[in-house]
């Protein structure tokens, strides 16, 4: 009894960590923003929105998508979980319990894509080495701050921040910012890509609570759907020949100089300088004019 | 009668702990003492004031250009929601003197631009844009659903969001169950009596029984840079189909030299 006394005494007189706020749950993602990028997918060519440099722009423009039908490492290739958080993302999250302590020492997140699943560490773990493994859902930990949840995630394979071919690399460090009101889970992105990047992209995705959801298993067979060139030949575009980089501009009316994004295009004052569209504007809208969900895109 | 004693010794070391830990188990929302709160301001988590840009990293084309009549993607329009957005006239607008119907609370913190916020009184945050020159006023301690009329950034009340579940830090039992939601940071605000409006400049509707509901949470990058987040819930039972969510991303400026303020534009 007086040893049970004393260990109480010293659990509780030492700082828990317990966890602020519970995140688990099934999490249906609102398209809210972007939906036609997000669901089919981006128009080839459109980089709006992202802080490229031009090392960026010029391995986006070679990206040829048959790539997907006759290279397998290309086939089946997962969504990086920065890039998961931004697209489709359906969301599982489970918790993880220490078995003798009872404290709350991880999260897991289950996305249907590619069957992607995360390990959010809570312990206080440090990250591993430079040279360790990198996966396309890298190395995350989290410390709370208050309500907010702050998550670190290294090394992460090369993939894309968007997928129409503009990539990412593996030096890049994302931060998350998971906040949760009522019903509703805001996630703030902040991907800090030094070899793509000029500045930090920061971005913030939703999610409504769904318990009816049931996020399955998700499945992928590598088929080769176009036979190759030569057995070693990657579709590709040489510079300056990708037809496909204006088409956009002339579907939307949109000025060619917007489409090749750039962190100057993402401030307000961009909008005084920008140039006049090449294309006039559609009388009304054709493409995607009411995508929000599967349904309606 | 060891045996007592023993008992004696766990049950004080116990309430021992349970005195520790009362304190910080009664913290009010901004991590202080429970004492009654004496303003808003004084007892705001986090602060909010300065000069701020939207960096436009989402929904670039359809904010920083207006897009083409009936380019609603990504809004949850109901039929008569796009059946009214097709009827969008802009010349009409302009006519009326509606310019500003897409500069609505509802809307306006997702048109690029510079907000500043500064504390109007200890009770009341107030928000300008350069972009379309309005005034947004939070006011904290005020009832939902006052009596003003109806108007372009209607009737905003505000709190500093309380602990998750509907029950106070002082509900905790410490040893054996940790309160969770016990720091928020949130700044939360109800928007009611608004005027109808425009969700985007090229016309999907809300109607005049819209309600905006909105979290603004304050955050810092790694390389120091202060951002604050809004997330924001539209719903309308007129012209849309379920809650309308979205989130904003600002930045911190030094000053507000960029701070230019425009007029509303119908166009």
């Amino acid at each position: 009894m007086k040893r049970f006394a004393l260990l109480t005494t010293l659990a509780l007189a030492s700082p828990i960590a317990i966890a602020q706020v519970d995140f688990s749950g099934e999490w249906a993602p609102a398209h809210h923003e972007d939906a036609p990028e997000r669901l089919p997918g981006p128009e080839l060519g459109d980089y709006m929105g992202l802080p490229l440099n031009d090392a960026a722009r010029l391995q986006s423009d070679s990206w040829d998508a048959d790539r997907i039908s006759m290279v397998m490492q290309y086939q089946c290739r997962p969504h990086s979980s920065d890039y998961g958080m931004r697209g489709l993302g359906f969301m599982r999250v489970t918790t993880e319990f220490d078995p003798v302590h009872r404290e709350l020492i991880a999260f897991r997140t289950y996305m249907p894509a590619w069957g992607s699943e995360r390990v959010i560490w809570l312990d206080g773990r440090p990250h591993p080495p430079a040279h360790a493994e990198y996966t396309f859902q890298g190395f995350s930990t989290g410390v709370w701050n208050g309500n907010r949840l702050t998550i670190t995630t290294t090394h992460l394979k090369t993939n894309y921040h968007r997928r129409n071919g503009v990539p990412s690399s593996d030096r890049r460090t994302v931060t998350e910012h998971w906040m949760r009101h009522g019903d509703v889970l805001t996630v703030v992105t902040v991907v800090d890509d030094p070899v793509f990047f000029t500045e930090p992209l920061v971005r913030s995705q939703n999610w409504y609570l769904d318990p009816s959801q049931q996020v399955r298993q998700f499945f992928c067979e590598y088929v080769t759907e176009l036979p190759p060139a030569t057995p070693d030949s990657i579709p590709h575009h040489l510079p300056g020949e990708n037809p496909n980089l204006s088409l956009m501009a002339e579907w939307y009316g949109l000025p060619a100089e917007v489409l090749r994004g750039g962190a100057e295009l993402m401030y307000p004052e961009y909008r005084d300088r920008m140039p006049g569209a090449e294309f006039p504007q559609p009388e009304v809208c054709e493409v995607y004019c009411g995508c929000v969900d599967f349904l309606t895109c | 009668m060891k045996s007592t004693m023993t008992s004696r010794i766990g049950l004080g070391g116990f309430l021992a702990v349970l005195c520790l830990a009362a304190p910080a188990l009664a913290q009010g929302p901004g991590g202080g003492p429970s004492a009654e709160p004496q303003t808003a301001r004084e007892v705001a988590p986090v602060d909010l004031t300065g000069t701020w840009v939207s960096v436009v990293s989402e929904d670039w084309r359809w904010r920083m250009v207006t897009p083409t009549r009936g380019d609603f993607a990504s809004i949850p329009l109901n039929a008569e929601g796009r059946r009214v957005g097709l009827e969008w006239d802009p010349e009409a607008d302009e006519a009326a003197g509606l310019e500003c119907k897409a500069f609505g609370a509802p809307a306006v913190m997702r048109i690029p631009g510079r907000v500043r916020i500064n504390w109007q009184d200890d009770e009341t945050l107030m928000i300008e844009t350069d972009q379309g020159m309005q005034t947004r006023l939070l006011r904290f301690g005020v009832p939902a659903g006052a009596n003003a009329p109806p108007s372009r950034q209607g009737h905003s009340v505000a709190n500093w969001e309380r602990p998750a579940q509907g029950i106070g830090p002082r509900d905790s039992f410490g040893p054996f169950s940790g309160r969770i939601g016990q720091h928020p940071r949130a700044l939360e605000v109800t928007t009611t009596n608004l005027l109808p409006g425009y969700l985007r400049r090229n016309g999907p509707p809300y109607s005049e029984d819209a309600v905006l509901e909105e979290y603004f949470d304050h955050h810092v990058q790694p390389n120091g840079d202060e951002w604050f987040t809004v997330t924001t819930v539209v719903t309308d039972p007129t012209y849309l189909r379920g809650a309308f969510i979205t989130s904003t991303d600002f930045k911190k400026e030094a000053n507000d030299d960029s701070f230019d303020p425009v007029a509303c534009s119908a166009r």
